[in-house]
């Protein structure tokens, strides 16, 4: 049989570097890998010396698409070391900034990174042609989740109203209006698009492989903001347990370190946290779940997108939900005012991508002496990794160019978030 | 046949100008309107090969594109004058230019950018496009707001919307922008480290001119 050799270095429609080499002769692997060629980041080392409220500040630079998680679990770090309690009405704030970000990532993957896969073309750009209501209605709902975003965190990234303690300033009710107005507004259309997006579902490939699954996850709601690690082999792990559950290790094709924890990999992200969590959904967004097939524990990985348009649906109808119950009592809190203690703090949230650990160590003045970020795409590589070895040899019967896609499609899955660079695609093709 | 420039002889043709001179020996004169992959073409319109001319030639700033040399012509591309007046160009150019280049962190493409930092030509600070400046400026409010020393051109998109600015644009690296400044906290009650303290987040050399002005001001 044919030999097969592909080499996709940089895949575009991800972010940052990675490059999918495969190699196969007489009809067997001999192979396959994902390889992260990103230069290391440096955060951890950019913040020691730094006071307690400028670490969110800095740390949120570590990503331009998930800056208001980045924020919010380096707050959640500060005020754990510090024992800094938090307002009811700000943890419910902060739930929205959540689902803010929640919903500009996902719209953002689905509608311009993973769609021209379903509709198949090579961008967004030719769907503007063929498509043009299916892009209007994803740029109206990538506007309704920047503009959300911003009332409520004072930017869309980057977020300046979060600090410890809670929020610079309560965003005004007229504002927290204004937003339950627009997130009801995009409702038909949120549900046009998954109305689209289920007719070409059919692009998405058929495959599993059994793995373990960890996000965040909770009793009472469908966790993002706070809960305990979960797994779905182990149950629930303390935050304390954190660096144990991710187990993060170094390999020689890689720059970011990669993780494991009771098999050979882990997945996180929006399909870990349905199969985590999907008992507390939206009923809308179940709805959704139940009309793209999606069951849990679901071990497709091609469902992450799925489930990312699941949440979508869930962070509308959640925020709606939490705005309504903020506006029962709402009260303009003061900024608020913290002594700095010495200690350690974990804080974690789920964020687009995945869970994210932000673990600080501060001096009695505030000023941080050890830090250390687990960032979600990194929990995923190893999982990708696995994904191809089983993947990649159900494929080769077919040409190179589609082989090629099927695998750039399951990095894609993934949303991985590379690093906060995109490039232009170039394939390279040995023979 | 020989010209001086900046006290040291060149040899050079009946011809040339001045400018093809210097650049043919690595003496540095900033162009703008001058393309040299077509050398014909000198419209002589930017007026930043100025040099001064002190001998053998009509005295006074001539630009270098277009003046032919002459056995024992003398010129400063380094004077006062030329200083001056080169950096009073580029400050024109920049006003008709599109603002928000003033604050891109210099990539070394950009001719004009590199003109901008080497003559010592900076942006405004976030204060000029807030509108908290007339009322209800943060400090005023007690809150530490930094953007008096720091670059604009975001059009004061945080502190228009009631939070600090961080100076995320950087902390101004030009001493008298930085003392004028410093004059906004002189009426707030913030203490000399606070203010170099929420300087050093996103800053370093903005930072160093600024604890050496706070400095000769006094500042506490
Ligand atoms: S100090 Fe801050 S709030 Fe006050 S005018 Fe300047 S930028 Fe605006
Ligand atoms: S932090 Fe940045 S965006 Fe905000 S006001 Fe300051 S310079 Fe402008
Ligand atoms: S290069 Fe523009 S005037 Fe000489």
């Amino acid at each position: 049989m044919k030999e097969v050799n592909i080499h996709v270095e940089h895949l575009t429609r991800v972010e940052g570097h990675g490059n999918i080499i495969l190699n196969a002769r007489n009809g067997k692997v001999e192979k396959v890998m994902w390889e992260v060629s990103e230069a290391p980041r440096l955060f951890e080392a950019f913040v020691r010396g730094k006071p307690y409220h400028q670490l969110a500040r800095i740390t949120s630079r570590i990503c331009g698409i998930c800056s208001i998680g980045h924020t919010l679990a380096s707050l959640k770090a500060t005020e754990a070391a510090m024992g800094i309690e938090i307002s009811a009405q700000s943890q419910l704030l902060r739930r929205l900034a959540i689902h803010g970000e929640n919903m500009q990532s996902h719209i953002l993957h689905l509608g311009y990174l993973v769609s021209p896969d379903l509709f198949g073309v090579g961008s967004v750009i030719p769907l503007v042609k063929t498509h043009p209501d299916a892009v209007l209605s994803i740029v109206k709902l990538h506007r309704v989740a920047n503009e959300y975003s911003d009332a409520i965190c004072g930017r869309t990234t980057h977020p300046t109203n979060l600090v410890p303690g809670g929020l610079h300033k309560s965003p005004s009710p007229v504002k927290l209006r204004k937003c339950r107005e627009m997130l009801l507004d995009s409702v038909d259309t949120a549900n046009a698009v998954a109305e689209l997006l289920l007719d070409n579902a059919g692009a998405l490939p058929d495959f599993s492989r059994e793995t373990e699954f960890i996000a965040l996850t909770s009793e009472e709601e469908y966790a993002l903001y706070d809960g305990l690690i979960g797994s779905t082999d182990a149950g629930t792990y303390p935050a304390e347990a954190y660096e144990s559950v991710v187990n993060e290790f170094v390999v020689p094709h890689s720059t970011a370190k990669y993780c494991k924890n009771k098999r050979e990999s882990f997945m996180v992200g929006a399909l870990a946290r349905f199969n985590l969590n999907h008992k507390h959904l939206s009923p809308m967004a179940a709805k959704w779940a139940e009309r793209f097939g999606l069951k849990a524990v679901c071990h497709n990985p091609f469902m992450n997108n799925v489930a990312q348009l699941v949440e979508f649906v869930h962070s509308i109808e959640d925020s709606i939900a939490i705005i309504d119950r903020l506006l029962e009592d709402y009260k303009d809190e003061p900024r608020p005012r913290i002594t700095p203690k010495a200690g350690r703090g974990i804080g974690i949230v789920d964020v687009p991508r995945g869970i994210l650990f932000h673990d600080y160590t501060y001096d009695e003045n505030g000023i941080c002496v050890k830090a250390n970020c687990v960032i979600p795409t990194n929990q995923n590589h190893n999982n990708i990794q696995h994904d191809f070895e089983a993947f990649a040899p159900t494929l080769l019967g077919r040409p190179e160019k589609e082989i090629e896609l099927n695998l750039e499609m399951l990095v894609r899955a993934y949303d991985p978030c590379i690093s906060c660079s995109t490039h232009f695609l170039k394939v390279e093709w040995k023979r | 046949m020989k010209i001086i420039i900046d006290d040291k002889e060149y040899a050079c043709r009946e011809g040339q100008k001045v400018l093809d001179v210097a650049r043919a020996h690595d003496v540095d004169i900033p162009t703008l309107c001058f393309n040299p992959l077509n050398e014909a073409m000198r419209p002589a319109g930017c007026r930043l090969c100025l040099v001064e001319v002190l001998d053998g030639g009509r005295p006074g700033l001539q630009s270098s594109c277009s003046l032919p040399v002459s056995d024992g012509l003398k010129v400063s591309t380094k004077s006062r004058a030329v200083y001056d007046e080169r950096r009073e160009v580029t400050e024109l150019l920049l006003s008709e230019h599109e603002q928000d280049c003033r604050n891109c962190p210099i990539s070394g493409e950009c001719a004009f950018s590199e003109l901008c930092r080497d003559y010592d030509i900076n942006g405004v600070s976030v204060c000029a496009e807030c509108p908290n400046r007339k009322e209800g400026c943060l400090l005023s409010r007690g809150v530490l707001c930094i953007g008096p020393i720091t670059y604009a051109n975001c059009d004061a998109f945080c502190t228009r919307r009631g939070y600090p600015c961080e100076g995320c644009h950087s902390v101004m690296v030009n001493e008298d922008l930085l003392r004028f400044g410093l004059a906004a906290f002189a009426k707030a009650d913030f203490h000399k480290e606070e203010i170099l303290e929420a300087a050093r987040i996103f800053s370093y050399e903005g930072v160093k001119v600024l604890d050496k002005v706070m400095k000769q001001e006094g500042f506490k």
